[in-house]
């Protein structure tokens, strides 16, 4: 994995961290390595009786007292057998969680505000595995937690989702995976920091602004009109590189074939998205203009049009396509 | 055909078990096994705690069939409020083991209406777990230890379900993990039934001892009817040489000699021998040995057989409880006996008692209670009066009264209904109907009219008919009172009233006919000595039960120490003997985990091994190909030798990778390969 080099090193401090109680989380979870693949094993496993272990604990107690008082030889024989049984779940659900080796897929970028989908894959060596969950360390139980089974000798995956508020690198939070199966009577569980950061990208401007007045193309003949009044001038067969947006839907359900819209403007402007330009945007300083100057990509990119962008130390020519908005992009989130 | 379409409703509620929702088929599962668990209470719980449980466990699954949202809190505390009363009404205390159970039952019921939080489903299973104990205070036997097994695994199932929070696991594969569960812990179950000290109970439990047999001590006439159609087993006994009749074996409990006119009690002075005692005892004879083992009676007392003198070689020799011989010739025990005995001891049934000559200790022996039984005393009189009887000894008297007793239509029954405040003139006079406690103590009040001494001994009579691998079993059931009467020169003689009455209840030693089930009496209308090898076979495995199981006791785990060379062990060699045995299970453990620290993953073991074994046949792959990489550089170094090993390696990363892949190849796989791999190389 290589390291992107504007992350910050350490998680992001959280709430909890206040407090003795929080300060000694945080270095508990400090010694843990960050990495993106975590093997499950005794070094890194923890494991305690939950609640309920305790109680069955207090309910096995009186009724070994039942029975010595009653003198039931087989009231021995059935607190002995849920003894040895309880006993035994201690080796079961720490083997539940042992051999496992998590994976955390790289996330694919977001714009901030929206939420960021993380796959965990987990590769079993072993038997089956049941009841793994999977969820974020600083946040309490929730029902819409990740819950997954392994298969004997393969693979499962688990999703949780984060949304990043602002745009740039963000680390992903400590992930706790723990487990009741069989019996709900201990809980095991390891704090796993993934190390592959989620990348999130400003929040597009809405509603979407208008582009602004795109230049001809050198050779080309002059051409004034707006951008965002681009008509339809024809369609044509899909190609790598449009977007989707550019697809007539209608049409391609039609005939089976994937179309797009073809606008006469299409190969010969040349549109620069500038910083300069965005002065009236909103009042919120540089994050408002790199918020107009996202809107932007994405409108212009969406057009099909050529577009270069200029910001205040660099500058990026002209070109089209997936990739190239995609390092726009990058380059938005990560400007400083 | 419209015999089996159910009702409409029902059929729109109901989408067949394999169609229900998940959380409904667990719910379902779990009031199965609640309901299975409290099955066998319905023999000895009240009969409305029976209906309002079934009621409620019926809805419950009704809730969970039509998905309907569960009851308020305040419902279910309302009803919980009724249970209490009604509990109170019927078992006129909230505490004590009756109702508790019935309490616990009911709780149970209640609880699974309002199964909202995982917290919820835990206090189920848990008060599930007490429940099954709770069906051990009445039945100990194998068929409840079966029944009970099926429970807790339905429970231990119930609970595994409860933590696979995917999709919608199978019931089957639940059950397996469940019992694979058990199963591993079984052997901890085994070392801790076998060695866990048993000590006698920690407390008291007053409540519980009232009832439970008639032979407290005390004796009023119709208590012991209840205890009459209690087959609980009281003891069994086995004979070592020659075993008596049935009718010979009388088993002595406490003697009665003090009458207030509506209760028996005993004579305060007879606590122990005295020397003058000890020389009045004379034993005839050849003795009888055998051995008891005693069910916990929760009575100061060891009902032995008649009569056990205490001599050193024929005493029995009890483990942590303390016994003598009382002055009538009852055994006593220091404390109420609340564990199981198993002891050896010698009887006499030939012997001579009490003193041989008048003396004035005998006295209270004829003393009755004025204004009571005023027509008895008059007809004692008027015997007394007649020619024949006016000089007679007691032995004439005796024998003249059940005379009376045999020709006049005197009835033996367990139901003669409640006598008022002369119950000895209605018995004589009026009802004619009775069963041995009756019998006895109406001969002793009319004896003691007529001035022969007598007295009422308690105890038990007969066994089972048939002796079970050489244990004859002795049940509540055969509870029994008898009189005793002195005899000028023979000192005390045995008088059983009830044998001249009903010589059944003496010579078979069952008050009540053996009831055969529907099943039984089939099999018997078909083959007789099929039912009987059937009912033998079970009667064996249930005596086996008994002896290894159910009696295993301080005494046993002490054979068991002693067999492992230990010399007079104590219970702290138990406890040593258990705590280094969890201590040797627990470094087994850690050494396990250690070994298991450098266990390598079994794929990339496999990959190592299929990396040499290519190796050898001077293939070259990295550490880090995938099969379908090395089933490539296969084709290229070996050609078309090498298809098959390539198809193999292809087919694993399928298996491995693919999308459909069946998790399961890798098990048989190697051995195929290592086969292929070693024809190649030989080509």
């Amino acid at each position: 994995m290589v390291w992107p080099k504007d992350v910050p090193s350490a998680p992001r401090s959280g709430s909890a961290q206040t407090g003795l109680r929080g300060r000694f989380r945080h270095w508990w979870l400090a010694r843990h390595p960050v990495t993106d693949t975590w093997t499950l094993n005794q070094h890194n496993i923890y494991i305690l009786p939950t609640r309920g272990g305790w109680a069955f604990g207090l309910t096995l107690l009186v009724m070994l007292v039942s029975s010595i008082n009653y003198q039931l030889n087989l009231g021995y024989v059935l607190t002995f057998l849920l003894a040895g049984s309880g006993l035994v779940s201690i080796h079961l659900t720490h083997g539940t969680l042992r051999g496992l080796t998590l994976h955390l897929r790289p996330a694919t970028p977001v714009f901030a505000g929206e939420p960021a989908l993380l796959e965990v894959v987990m590769s079993n060596p072993g038997g089956a595995r049941h009841g793994i969950g999977l969820r974020f360390q600083e946040r309490p139980h929730d029902p819409r937690d990740a819950w997954c089974d392994v298969p004997e000798q393969g693979q499962a995956s688990a999703s949780l989702s984060m949304v990043p508020t602002s745009r740039g690198w963000h680390p992903v939070p400590a992930l706790l995976v723990e487990t009741r199966f069989p019996f709900g009577l201990f809980r095991a569980w390891t704090h796993w920091r993934p190390a592959s950061p989620v990348l999130a990208y400003p929040r597009p401007e809405q509603p979407t602004p208008p582009l602004p007045l795109a230049q001809s193309a050198p050779g080309g003949a002059p051409q004034a009109r707006q951008g965002q009044g681009s008509e339809l001038d024809g369609v044509r067969a899909w190609r790598r590189g449009d977007g989707l947006r550019q697809v007539v839907w209608k049409k391609a359900a039609r005939s089976g074939q994937l179309v797009s819209r073809e606008t006469t403007a299409e190969s010969s402007r040349e549109l620069w998205l500038e910083w300069q330009a965005t002065q009236g945007a909103h009042s919120a300083g540089a994050e408002g203009r790199l918020s107009r100057l996202t809107a932007w990509v994405l409108a212009a990119e969406q057009q099909g049009l050529v577009y270069g962008l200029r910001l205040p130390s660099q500058q990026f020519a002209p070109d089209r396509g997936d990739a190239h908005q995609r390092r726009l992009l990058r380059e938005l989130a990560l400007w400083h | 055909m419209a015999l089996s379409t159910p009702p409409r409703a029902l059929h729109r509620a109901w989408p067949g078990w394999r169609h229900l929702p998940r959380d409904s088929r667990d719910t379902l599962f779990q009031l199965a096994v609640i309901g299975w668990t409290i099955l066998p209470h319905y023999a000895h719980l009240a009969p409305w705690c029976m209906a309002l449980t079934a009621l409620m466990l019926f809805w419950r699954a009704h809730l969970a069939v039509t998905n309907a949202p569960l009851p308020s809190r305040w419902a279910v505390a309302g009803v919980l409020m009724v249970a209490a009363a009604l509990t109170l009404w019927s078992e006129r205390t909230l505490f004590g083991k009756e109702a508790g159970v019935t309490m616990l039952v009911v709780l149970m019921a209640l609880k699974t209406l309002e199964l909202r939080a995982r917290r919820d489903a835990m206090v189920v299973f848990f008060l599930g777990f007490f429940l099954v104990l709770t069906n051990f205070l009445y039945s100990q036997s194998l068929a409840t230890a079966v029944a009970m097994l099926l429970s807790v695994w339905g429970l231990l199932t119930a609970l595994v379900l409860a933590h696979m929070p995917v999709g919608k696991p199978p019931l089957r594969q639940a059950g397996a993990l469940a019992a694979r569960a058990a199963a591993l812990g079984a052997p901890l179950m085994v070392a801790l039934f076998l060695l866990f000290p048993r000590i006698g109970p920690l407390w008291g439990m007053p409540q519980d001892a009232a009832g439970k047999t008639g032979l407290s001590g005390t004796m009023q006439m119709g208590a012991m009817a209840e205890i009459a159609n209690d087959d609980e087993v009281a003891f069994r006994i086995r004979f070592d040489g020659r075993v008596p009749p049935p009718e010979a074996m009388y088993f002595r409990g406490p003697v009665l000699t003090r009458f207030d006119g509506r209760e028996w009690t005993r004579q305060p002075g007879a606590n122990t021998m005295t020397p003058r005692l000890r020389s009045e005892l004379q034993l005839l004879g050849q003795p009888l040995r055998y051995e008891m083992t005693l069910e916990p009676s929760r009575l100061a007392l060891l009902p032995l057989l008649e009569l056990t003198p205490d001599r050193s070689d024929a005493a029995p020799q009890l483990e942590g409880i303390n016994a003598w011989l009382r002055g009538d010739l009852q055994w006593q025990t220091e404390r109420p006996v609340a564990e199981r005995l198993r002891f050896q001891a010698s009887a006499w049934p030939m012997h001579r008692h009490g003193p041989r000559q008048m003396t004035l200790a005998l006295r209270e022996h004829v003393a009755l209670p004025p204004d009571h039984n005023p027509r008895t005393l008059e007809w004692a009189a008027a015997l007394r009066r007649r020619t024949d009887l006016a000089q007679a000894d007691p032995r004439t008297l005796v024998a003249a009264v059940l005379r009376h007793l045999r020709d006049g239509d005197y009835l033996y029954t367990l139901e003669p209904g409640s006598y008022g405040k002369n119950a000895v003139d209605e018995f004589w006079f009026d009802r004619k109907l009775g069963f041995c406690e009756h019998f006895a103590a109406s001969l002793v009040v009319v004896l003691r009219a007529m001035d022969v001494p007598s007295r009422v001994v308690t105890g038990y009579q007969g066994t089972d008919p048939t002796p079970v691998d050489g244990y004859y079993i002795v049940r509540q059931s055969n509870a029994h009172a008898w009189a005793e009467y002195w005899q000028p020169g023979e000192g005390w003689v045995r008088v059983d009233p009830t044998a001249t009455v009903s010589p059944n209840r003496i010579i078979r030693g069952a008050s009540l006919l053996p009831r055969q089930g529907l099943m039984a009496g089939a099999l018997g209308s078909v083959s007789p000595q099929l039912l009987a090898r059937v009912r033998s076979a079970l009667e064996l495995a249930n005596n086996r039960w008994n002896q290894w199981v159910m009696n295993y006791s301080r005494g046993q785990q002490f054979k068991l120490l002693q067999s492992l060379g230990v010399q007079a062990p104590t219970w702290q060699d138990l406890a040593l003997a258990l705590i280094s045995l969890l201590c040797a299970g627990s470094l087994a453990a850690a050494g396990w985990a250690l070994w298991d620290r450098h266990r390598q993953d079994p794929w990339q073991r496999l990959q190592r091994r299929i990396q040499q074994r290519l190796a050898l046949l001077k293939v070259p792959v990295q550490p880090h190909e995938p099969p379908r990489t090395r089933a490539q550089r296969v084709r290229q170094h070996l050609g078309l030798a090498g298809e098959a090993l390539a198809l193999e390696l292809e087919a694993l990363d399928r298996s491995r990778y693919g999308q459909s892949g069946r998790p399961g190849l890798a098990r048989g796989w190697w051995k195929r390969f290592a086969a292929l791999a070693a024809a190649t190389g030989g080509r």
